[in-house]
């Protein structure tokens, strides 16, 4: 992967929670303007990686670098403007409205009220996503999939160069999973840098372009003859039996009872 | 437009209600008519005013005026403070009476009223911080705070502090236990310029700071994760918002006592006029919470033979309220 920039690199990071390990010498790049999909069974580290790159949890020992530069020389405001966060999802109490919410992920620009720049980057957002229809709606009475897509608009608002999915699409009916893997493809496509966890390995071969495994808070490697829809391999991340079926120039996989 | 038009009523609701208020009152020298003529010797005639104008002018001027003004201050940073602590906490339920704010501060002011050497309004605000830090923090397990805690702990502490104040009176002299028992009940009667001026600077460093924070208060109420996601801690900016929302609610409750529910019923009656965001809730919150209280002691001091104490009316009316709220579903309170 050399030739590819990086945009997240992370060195031996280790991390351990009330004296419990979690990750171990962790050391992965995250090439830029790619859709890098973390996966492993759940308890493996991937939440709790994801939130130290978003600055949300220090870290023991290693080092994390976010566009080439350490991760804790960012401010806080600094790094939500290069990088932006969705974390699991979250419901709110009050019923603001789909726009109101959009606006926080200005935030970081925005020293006491929004401005109407901000205001106007909010609308593109949401337009981007293709829900302005929904932008005077209460937050709160919206659909699971219309709540996502908001969030999504949320992080877009911040206008950074990456972000950072944590299980986007977990609470999602299938379509909606769809259409909100298939938007990620877009951003992607439009030169952002993405990278999500998801529960699904074949959403991630379906939409994915680089794959990282964990396992027991340690990256898994793929063997060099391996590919990672690759049965063996991915029996041995879900330590369960594993049936593939080809699909296109890749495959998808079945768990065996 | 429709809410615009809500919001510009909200504002403007003072206005009249202050004017109104002026007029009204028990005293046979200030009927509402005697004191038109006053006001319109006061503006358009150039000689001196005759002995019955005088008085009218005196009881409106020395008793009236720093009376309404003082309740309309009251009450807007009572409904300023509820407000941005119920965004704070994410909490619908909390307001300064339920956190304890109120009756720290209630110890703090009567301490001070009992030994001369405090000073009534910083005492006050130190207890009410001191009462508010306490009950989040009796609240918080692994990092995060529920709603049914925070309430719970707020008896609690509520408790605690209603319990040193028996303890303050039960010391002090029977002359100063009556003025205490008095304020406790929450009390305007007694209002003057000196009080206005003893309690306007706590109240307006508070609200104001309070204004300037409207907007981050959006960006909280999202979430924590969320907040600091988008570049704000907020573990500080709650530090930052609760400081002078303890301080215009303390410095209200050092000179009026406690006067339970505005806190918390005023922002529940604005939210649901002009929606959650706190650009709007926050302003409107205290014109209204003023004007509310007004109407409210307007009516305590006009409508019977002798005073009830505003607090116990606002109780009262803000009692059946906070059930309500309880029973609707509609709150999310449960998450």
């Amino acid at each position: 992967m050399g030739k590819l920039e990086a945009a997240i690199e992370i060195k031996d990071l280790s991390f351990a929670y009330d004296g419990m390990p979690i990750l171990n010498q962790v050391s992965l790049e995250i090439p830029a303007g790619q859709f890098t999909v973390l996966l492993g069974k759940n308890g493996s580290g991937k939440s709790t990686l994801m939130r130290i790159l978003a600055g949300i949890l220090d870290f023991d020992r290693g080092e994390v670098q976010i566009m080439g530069e350490g991760i804790r020389s960012f401010s806080s405001r600094g790094r939500a403007r290069v990088l932006g966060y969705l974390p699991q999802h979250h419901r709110p109490v009050f019923p603001f409205s789909v726009e109101d919410v959009v606006l926080t992920g200005r935030a970081s620009y925005i020293t006491w009220v929004p401005r109407p720049e901000d205001v106007a980057v909010g609308i593109e957002c949401l337009e981007r996503v293709g829900i302005l229809h929904l932008k005077d709606r209460p937050f709160t009475e919206l659909s699971g999939g219309e709540q996502q897509l908001v969030r999504i608009a949320r992080v877009l608002a911040q206008q950074p160069r990456l972000i950072l999915l944590d299980e986007p699409s977990s609470h999602l009916d299938f379509l909606n999973q769809a259409h909100l893997l298939q938007l990620i493809r877009e951003l992607v496509d439009a030169e952002l840098t993405v990278l999500a966890v998801l529960h699904d390995p074949n959403s991630a071969f379906l939409y994915g372009d680089h794959f990282v495994f964990l396992k027991d808070g340690a990256v898994e490697r793929l063997p060099a003859a391996e590919r990672p829809w690759d049965r063996d391999f991915l029996e041995r991340i879900y330590e369960t039996g594993m049936d593939s079926i080809p699909y296109g120039d890749r495959a998808l996989v079945v768990p065996r009872g | 437009m429709n809410s615009v038009l809500r919001r510009r009523v909200l504002y403007a609701l003072p206005l009249p209600v202050l004017f109104v208020s002026l007029l009204l009152g028990p005293s046979a020298s200030a009927e509402a008519g005697k004191i038109l003529v006053w006001l319109h010797g006061l503006l358009f005639r150039e000689t001196a005013a005759g002995p019955e104008e005088a008085l009218t002018g005196t009881i409106v001027w020395e008793v009236r005026m720093p009376r309404i003004l003082l309740t309309f201050l009251v009450g807007g940073a009572l409904a300023a403070s509820g407000n941005a602590l119920q965004a704070l906490f994410r909490n619908p339920l909390v307001a300064p009476y339920i956190l304890g704010l109120s009756s720290g501060a209630a110890f703090g002011a009567a301490l001070a009223l009992t030994i001369p050497l405090l000073p009534v309004q910083p005492t006050a605000f130190g207890f009410a911080l001191f009462a508010v830090a306490l009950a989040y923090f009796l609240a918080r397990t692994r990092k995060t705070v529920s709603v049914v805690s925070l309430i719970l702990s707020g008896v609690i502490v509520t408790g605690i502090f209603t319990a040193l104040l028996t303890i303050v009176q039960f010391l002090t002299d029977p002359y100063k236990l009556q003025t205490i028992v008095h304020w406790t009940m929450g009390n305007l009667h007694n209002s003057s310029w000196a009080k206005l001026r003893s309690a306007a600077p706590g109240v307006g460093i508070g609200v104001v700071w309070l204004f300037l924070f409207r907007w981050r208060m959006n960006v909280l109420a999202q979430g924590d994760e969320e907040a600091r996601a988008v570049g704000l801690n907020p573990e500080r900016e709650r530090v930052l918002i609760l400081i002078p929302a303890t301080l215009a609610a303390s410095a209200a409750i050092a000179v009026a006592g406690v006067i339970g529910m505005i806190g918390l019923a005023v922002p529940h009656m604005v939210r649901m006029l002009l929606g959650p965001d706190n650009r709007h809730t926050l302003p409107a919150s205290f014109a209204f919470g003023g004007a509310f209280l007004l109407m409210v002691d307007t009516c305590s001091r006009t409508l019977a033979a002798f005073e009830i104490p505003v607090g116990v009316f606002t109780t009262l009316l803000g009692g059946p309220f906070f059930i309500f709220l309880l029973k609707k579903a509609r709150i999310g309170w449960e998450s």
